[in-house]
């Protein structure tokens, strides 16, 4: 065990230990609600997950240069209505255009916030406070005080969330969720394996160092929001396929739901470090917590709020201490081997 | 005609009505060691600035190969070759070692290899002549280690002009003479290196020429053949100064004021006893890690002992917490001045009222502003802060302005016993004096200082008695009017250890 230990690197660990809490909640529950654990469960979370995990994507990246993206909400919103006004006139349209149209719309809006905090050097949170309110307006005015309604949307578009790719069991594999997953895995492996994605990390590391060594930070963090825009321009899509019907309020408060899950999932609030893969868990461990706590007896629905809250700092503090034990287990560890390693030296020396 | 890598040609720098450079002109030559000396607060950090397209000049022009060029910025400066290695390391604490060294290359791929950059990394950092683990997260390194991983990624894109901004301050003497040999080595391959440091003996073994700012001047560039250490430093400081190193008879009390016995700290140091009196000055001798930063923290209640006994003014204590220590009367000038020291961006005035606001306030319990400037005042006055106004951000200040604002901020809650961690690193010989006096007159007033130093020459000069530390044991107390380099030198790396097994 502690062999393994010393040879995880801490975002393993983390991810691990996140399945952990995940596998202890599943069991609670199952002991606490009858006929918890079966095909639906899973079916029911995985399609809610679908959307989440995109926008928890999306505001990692931002997240992790050390900034914050608070009008994720308000840009699904407006995409879902947007795209379903477009579908609903254009009905010919193909998916490869209505998403791209999504996406493309979602990065605008990514843009402008970048383009305010990466170059007007406005601080994060005060712009997408602003623009959470200001896109949430533009959407009322688009509008017109109107809806849009599953009937305007194609049955293609209305059927995909819900269209089982493939089944294991009870539990079915729908293409809403296959589908972000996948694009998680893809961020995932970017931000590992591609060079400029490292920029990400330089800049929430250390901010100064970051300029001082060269890195085009403006143009590095002004990504980091045009991505998150854009991951939640594809979620806005998912947003619309799901539910079909689009009002005013599509997507209020997705904005703090997808910050609790990066930071349950182990993304650090300052920024350097945290995983998309972290922050899906964070995502599946909310939606899971929340599903639940409706169905369980015990937490009246007025609770269910404070209970997920508490949650939430839980999880937060059980990650410091834990990280914090483990990088001493880990020093302590390193110095004994050093000091071994030197005695044999020295005897080595001696003889 | 062959042209300098790098010019400034005229160059002024002001800021609102301080002018930091004032036509200031100095050419960089491919293949030789520039060495620049100046007093804190002669323009030197600004100079490098500009060089490095962190501030633009207000007027003058910067030239590359004879071309006037505009610098947007440090990633325009390292485009074309010129780079920089701060006093301060600029590592990622979050990310790995070979991470932090490619993050701004612009000679790799867009997909990574860990393999082939952990290899590149390897051979980086083995060039530079130490060991290092590349996969290890940088906020686990030394001083030392950081500052090879930033010269390490200096030296992985090409580059002309590396400016090294008191690189070996924080180092031990070996990592510092590896240092060292880098720089020689990189002038012989053609690069030009501006090395700025405190210590002239650095210069003379290996600048070719040296410049003198003072004021924001240029005052003289000479070969080193030319230059004798004493016409060096009456050029920085514009006046003779001699003796700063004299020693002074010491002004300690009969009465004890700290008695530490068999103090340890679980795997950080063991068996550390010694005892201090009224106004008497002891000084921490040692290596960089041997643990004497990790004492001072342990008498302070930073991070407690795990094992031993601390006597203060007659009575066992065990301080869990710094205010405790505080209350006692025990004050602590961290080494560190930006992370534990001082609040950069707040004024002047309100660090040195910071540990001690109960006093500024009025009669109504709101912080009486009347009060703390005039207290800000007064201590301006009596430690000889330059500023121009005390309402200036300490960012604002030099290094050794820093440190006398600090060491107002502890003065003001007139403690027993002073720790001074580092007092002068980083800080021109002028300032050092200066600082010496301060802690000398503290002494003298009948309080009790322990001075944690890697500068031998202060440490002879300072101590009433000497403590030695190698490693985190405590080698022997040194009498300071029988210590020399060599016996204290010889503690600290442990020969005479070694002599005595033999």
């Amino acid at each position: 065990m502690g062999a393994l230990l010393s040879r995880l690197n801490p975002q393993s660990l983390r991810i691990l230990g996140l399945l952990a809490v995940l596998v202890l909640v599943v069991l609670f529950f199952s002991t606490q609600i009858p006929h918890y654990l079966n095909g639906r469960l899973f079916n029911r979370i995985s399609s809610s997950v679908a959307i989440m995990a995109l926008i928890a994507t999306g505001q990692t990246l931002v997240i992790l240069t050390r900034n914050i993206d608070l009008s994720i909400g308000s840009i699904v919103g407006f995409v879902a209505f947007a795209t379903g006004g477009l579908i609903s006139s254009h009905p010919d349209l193909g998916p490869v255009l209505l998403v791209t149209y999504s996406v493309l719309l979602g990065a605008a809006f990514g843009a402008v916030n970048g383009v305010l905090v990466a170059y007007g050097r406005i601080p994060s949170i005060i712009v997408t406070l602003g623009t959470m309110a200001l896109f949430r307006s533009a959407l009322v005015e688009y509008s017109d005080a109107k809806s849009i309604t599953t009937s305007n949307l194609p049955h293609w578009l209305v059927n995909f969330p819900n269209t089982v790719l493939f089944q294991i069991g009870q539990y079915q594999f729908r293409a809403a969720f296959v589908a972000a997953i996948v694009v998680v895995l893809l961020v995932h492996f970017m931000l590992n394996r591609f060079r400029p994605a490292r920029k990400l990390y330089a800049i929430g590391s250390n901010p100064e160092a970051a300029e001082m060594a060269g890195i085009n930070t403006s143009a590095t963090v002004f990504v980091a929001f045009v991505l998150a825009g854009a991951l939640a321009g594809l979620a806005g899509f998912m947003f619309l396929a799901r539910f079909g019907t689009i009002t005013v309020v599509a997507g209020l408060g997705l904005e703090l739901k997808s910050v609790a899950a990066a930071v349950v999932g182990g993304v650090n609030i300052f920024g350097g470090s945290g995983s998309v893969i972290g922050a899906l868990i964070g995502a599946v461990l909310i939606d899971l917590i929340d599903t639940s706590l409706v169905r369980w007896d015990m937490v009246s629905e007025f609770w269910r709020e404070a209970v997920l809250g508490g949650l939430i700092l839980l999880s937060v503090a059980a990650d410091t201490t834990l990280m914090r034990r483990l990088v001493n287990l880990r020093i302590s560890r390193e110095k004994a081997k050093f000091s071994k390693a030197r005695n044999v030296q020295s005897q080595e020396v001696a003889e | 005609m062959v042209s300098p890598v790098l010019e400034l040609a005229e160059i002024t720098k002001t800021f609102g009505m301080t002018a930091a450079l004032s036509s200031m002109s100095i050419r960089l030559w491919p293949g030789e060691v520039h060495a620049i000396v100046g007093e804190n607060g002669a323009g030197k950090s600004t100079m490098i600035k500009i060089m490095t397209g962190l501030y633009p000049p207000t007027s003058g022009t910067i030239k590359i190969d004879g071309k006037p060029v505009t610098l947007t910025g440090p990633q325009a400066a390292r485009d074309l070759g010129v780079t920089a290695i701060y006093q301060e390391p600029m590592v990622f604490p979050d990310l790995d070692v070979s991470e932090n060294i490619f993050i701004s290359s612009t000679r790799e791929g867009w997909i990574q290899n860990r393999a082939d950059l952990r290899r590149k990394a390897q051979t980086l950092i083995e060039g530079i002549g130490i060991t290092l683990d590349v996969d290890r997260i940088a906020s686990g390194l030394t001083l030392a280690e950081q500052q090879a991983v930033e010269i390490a990624r200096a030296l992985s894109q090409d580059v002309r002009v590396l400016i090294m901004d008191e690189p070996t301050a924080s180092l031990s003497a070996h990592e510092a003479e590896q240092l060292r040999k880098i720089a020689v080595t990189l002038a012989r391959q053609g690069v030009s290196v501006v090395y700025i440091s405190h210590r002239l003996e650095e210069i003379f073994e290996i600048a070719d020429r040296v410049t003198v700012v003072r004021d924001g001047r240029h005052i003289s560039t000479r070969p080193i053949d030319e230059v004798t250490s004493e016409g060096m430093i009456a050029e920085m400081v514009g006046r003779e100064i001699d003796s700063y190193f004299a020693r002074v008879p010491s002004h300690a009390q009969p009465e004890t004021v700290l008695e530490v016995s068999n103090l340890a700290r679980k795997d950080v140091f063991e068996g550390v006893s010694f005892n201090l009196q009224k106004g008497e000055i002891l000084c921490m001798a040692g290596l960089v890690g041997a643990r004497r930063t990790d004492i001072a923290l342990a008498l302070f209640g930073i991070a407690p002992p795990t094992s031993g006994h601390i006597t203060y003014k007659g009575k066992k204590v065990s301080f869990q917490s710094p205010r405790q220590a505080i209350d006692a009367g025990i004050a602590y000038l961290s080494e560190d001045r930006r992370k534990f020291g001082l609040a950069m961006p707040m004024d002047i005035t309100a660090n040195i009222t910071l540990a001690t606001l109960a006093e500024f306030l009025s009669p109504t319990g709101l912080l009486d502003h009347e009060k703390e400037r005039a207290t800000a005042e007064v201590f301006r006055e009596k430690l000889n802060i330059r500023t121009s106004d005390i309402g200036l951000p300490v960012e604002m200040l030099s290094g050794g302005n820093q440190q006398k604002v600090m060491l107002a901020k502890w003065l003001n809650l007139k403690p027993d016993l002073l720790i001074f961690d580092e007092p002068t690193r980083g800080i021109d010989i002028g300032a050092k004096a200066e600082v010496h006096a301060l802690i000398r007159a503290f002494a003298a007033a009948g309080g009790a200082a322990i001075v944690v130093s890697s500068d031998l020459p202060e440490v002879l000069a300072m101590g009433d008695r000497i403590l030695v530390m190698r490693e985190g044991r405590q080698m022997g107390i040194v009498d300071g009017n029988d210590a020399t380099q060599e016996n204290i030198m010889s503690m600290a790396t442990g020969q005479s250890d070694m002599k005595e097994a033999s």
